[in-house]
């Protein structure tokens, strides 16, 4: 037996046969994509303004950074490191956005799901709200807060703020009955309903609609930046459309994927196993 | 992307009438009692012609709901607002059909086979982030405004939900439903015509209305950037022009729109298809 078959058993004993062969083929697609382009840039099937050569995209990375003076100035957002400028700007809004539209959409989501009156008044408007997408506001917005960032973050939080307030809502109205009047009977006042009773039982509900709003969120903040912003990815890649550099383009649209596949996957992901884990009512008494 | 769970709002009370038909109630339509409904769009435009009288500039800011109501007579007579709207449906229409039309077949073949599904759910997923409005300006550069880089934005936003659905739906028929077919010997056809298509049809209305959910999204947006005549573009050019009563009436009309469109045609239809083809075992 050779060392090449031993290495190759080692592999397969650590990674698992089955994950090696899902690998593999899923990385087909994925290495004839790149073949394929690298191909048209070689032959020249389509032009280089249609389909950018690969190289150009990962130049076009440095190209916009190389005013940057220094490491240093990336974080200190330095006017001449555009890329990381955008990137941080669109990043920044997210947080920004989930900061006050979370905690918002929990507490009125919450109150909606705990009293009848509430809930009556906000769950048409939260209707109405969600079917008019969070796209369908830009306009409105840039007449209200002019171009720029209020206008983005406007359109972000709108978007995250009433879906979150229906997950919300819908979790605690899902919250067994049982609980609630155990916990009276044993003498709690409100509090104790709300932070020990519908708070995790609607967490489950709360997280799912957390990543949920988020991904919502953030397409609605990419075309809120294409049309009414003036800086972040959706603004790079609408403006770089327009001067026909499309490399500037494919690296933005990468980009935006790659920040939203690396968050979801590991942020927003695991967060809702754990809390499934953690606070899902599995036994639910009849 | 998970599903759009903010909108399965309200208790769907069950009323039948003796022979077992279901008797629509204004509940069941609007998800909310009627009076409760006229009551908040009351309470609502009172407050908002309120806000406009205080504000300065109200016209610029926010309009009336009279100004509103006159700007929308004043396009109809026009006969603008009924060809703008025209054209949005037309678009979301045919966009979401194609996309469909693409996605279930697609979905169903990653749903029988393992190897393909294997092969292709990565890359799938992948492009499922590139999220539509993203690729725009990629779009518009190979084909400029036009009609098709609308219409192609909205296939692939539409087509991502749909196949995925349909995916999980194949997938979650019961084997023992797909051996006893085997065992009284039927042909690979017969059991992806029998078995597998009628078990994953609950999923398959469940994604279609996912899809076109996304793909009116797309419409409304791509008519922003591309330019062309609808309800996006509506809004838009009346934020360019000032007009921002004919922003709020466009906004307006797209939640309504979106609304009749998902409570009188597209829930029906999902719940009749869950109700008739759901595999609950009784």
């Amino acid at each position: 037996m050779s060392i090449i078959d031993n290495v190759w058993i080692s592999i397969q004993r650590r990674f698992g046969r089955q994950r090696i062969r899902k690998f593999a083929l899923g990385s087909i697609p994925f290495i004839v994509l790149i073949g394929v382009w690298q191909a048209n840039s070689t032959f020249g099937w389509l032009p280089p303004v249609f389909i950018p050569e690969l190289g150009a995209v990962w130049e076009a990375a440095f190209t916009l950074q190389e005013d940057c003076p220094s490491t240093g100035a990336i974080f200190a957002m330095h006017n001449d490191c555009l890329l990381t400028n955008h990137i941080f700007s669109s990043i920044s809004r997210v947080a920004l956005a989930a900061l006050i539209g979370l905690p918002l959409g929990i507490f009125f989501g919450i109150l909606a799901g705990m009293n009848r009156t509430v809930s009556r008044f906000l769950e048409p408007i939260g209707v109405f709200a969600n079917s008019i997408s969070g796209i369908a506001w830009i306009p409105l917005a840039i007449v209200w807060f002019g171009v720029g960032w209020m206008t983005t973050l406007f359109i972000m939080l709108n978007t995250i703020f009433w879906l979150l307030f229906f997950n919300a809502m819908l979790g605690v109205r899902g919250v067994s009955k049982v609980y609630e009047q155990s916990v009276l009977t044993m003498g709690g006042n409100r509090w104790h309903l709300i932070f020990q009773v519908y708070l995790p039982g609607a967490m489950p509900s709360i997280i799912a609609g957390i990543r949920m709003s988020m991904g919502f969120g953030w397409r609605a903040l990419i075309a809120a930046e294409m049309i009414g912003g003036t800086s972040g990815l959706g603004f790079m890649i609408f403006t770089s459309a327009q001067d026909f550099k499309i490399e500037e383009v494919f690296l933005g649209v990468i980009l935006i994927s790659l920040i939203w596949i690396a968050t979801d996957r590991y942020l927003l992901a695991p967060l809702e196993k754990w809390t499934i884990h953690r606070w899902g009512m599995v036994w639910k008494p009849e | 992307m998970g599903g759009r769970e903010g909108e399965r709002a309200g208790p769907e009370p069950n009323m039948r009438t003796r022979d077992g038909r279901k008797v629509l109630t204004a509940r069941d339509l609007l998800g909310v009692p009627v009076i409760n409904l006229v009551l908040v769009i009351v309470c609502l435009i009172a407050v908002w012609s309120v806000i406009s009288a205080t504000i300065e500039n109200p016209d610029r800011y926010l309009p009336s709901p009279l100004a509103v109501a006159i700007s929308s007579i004043d396009m109809i007579e026009k006969g603008v607002l009924p060809s703008y709207f025209g054209d949005t449906l037309i678009r979301l229409v045919i966009g979401s059909i194609i996309g469909l039309a693409v996605g279930i077949p697609f979905g169903l073949l990653l749903g029988i086979n393992r190897t393909v599904s294997d092969i292709f759910y990565p890359i799938m997923n992948f492009f499922q982030s590139v999220s539509g409005i993203a690729i725009f300006p990629i779009i518009v550069i190979w084909w400029g405004n036009s009609d098709q880089t609308v219409l192609a934005v909205i296939v692939y936003t539409s087509f991502f939900p749909i196949a995925f659905s349909v995916l999980s739906g194949v997938r979650e028929v019961p084997m023992q439903y797909l051996n006893a077919v085997r065992t009284m010997g039927a042909s690979r056809y017969r059991i992806i015509r029998d078995v597998l298509i009628p078990g994953a049809l609950p999923h398959i209305a469940t994604g279609a209305r996912l899809s076109i959910g996304f793909a009116w999204r797309a419409v409304i947006a791509g008519e922003m950037l591309a330019g062309r005549e609808g309800l996006g573009w509506m809004i838009f050019t009346g934020q360019d022009a000032d007009l921002t009563a004919q922003v709020i009436l466009g906004m307006i009309m797209i939640g309504v729109t979106w609304i009749v469109l998902d409570h009188y045609l597209l829930r029906p239809f999902e719940a009749d298809t869950i109700e008739r083809w759901g595999l609950i075992q009784r």
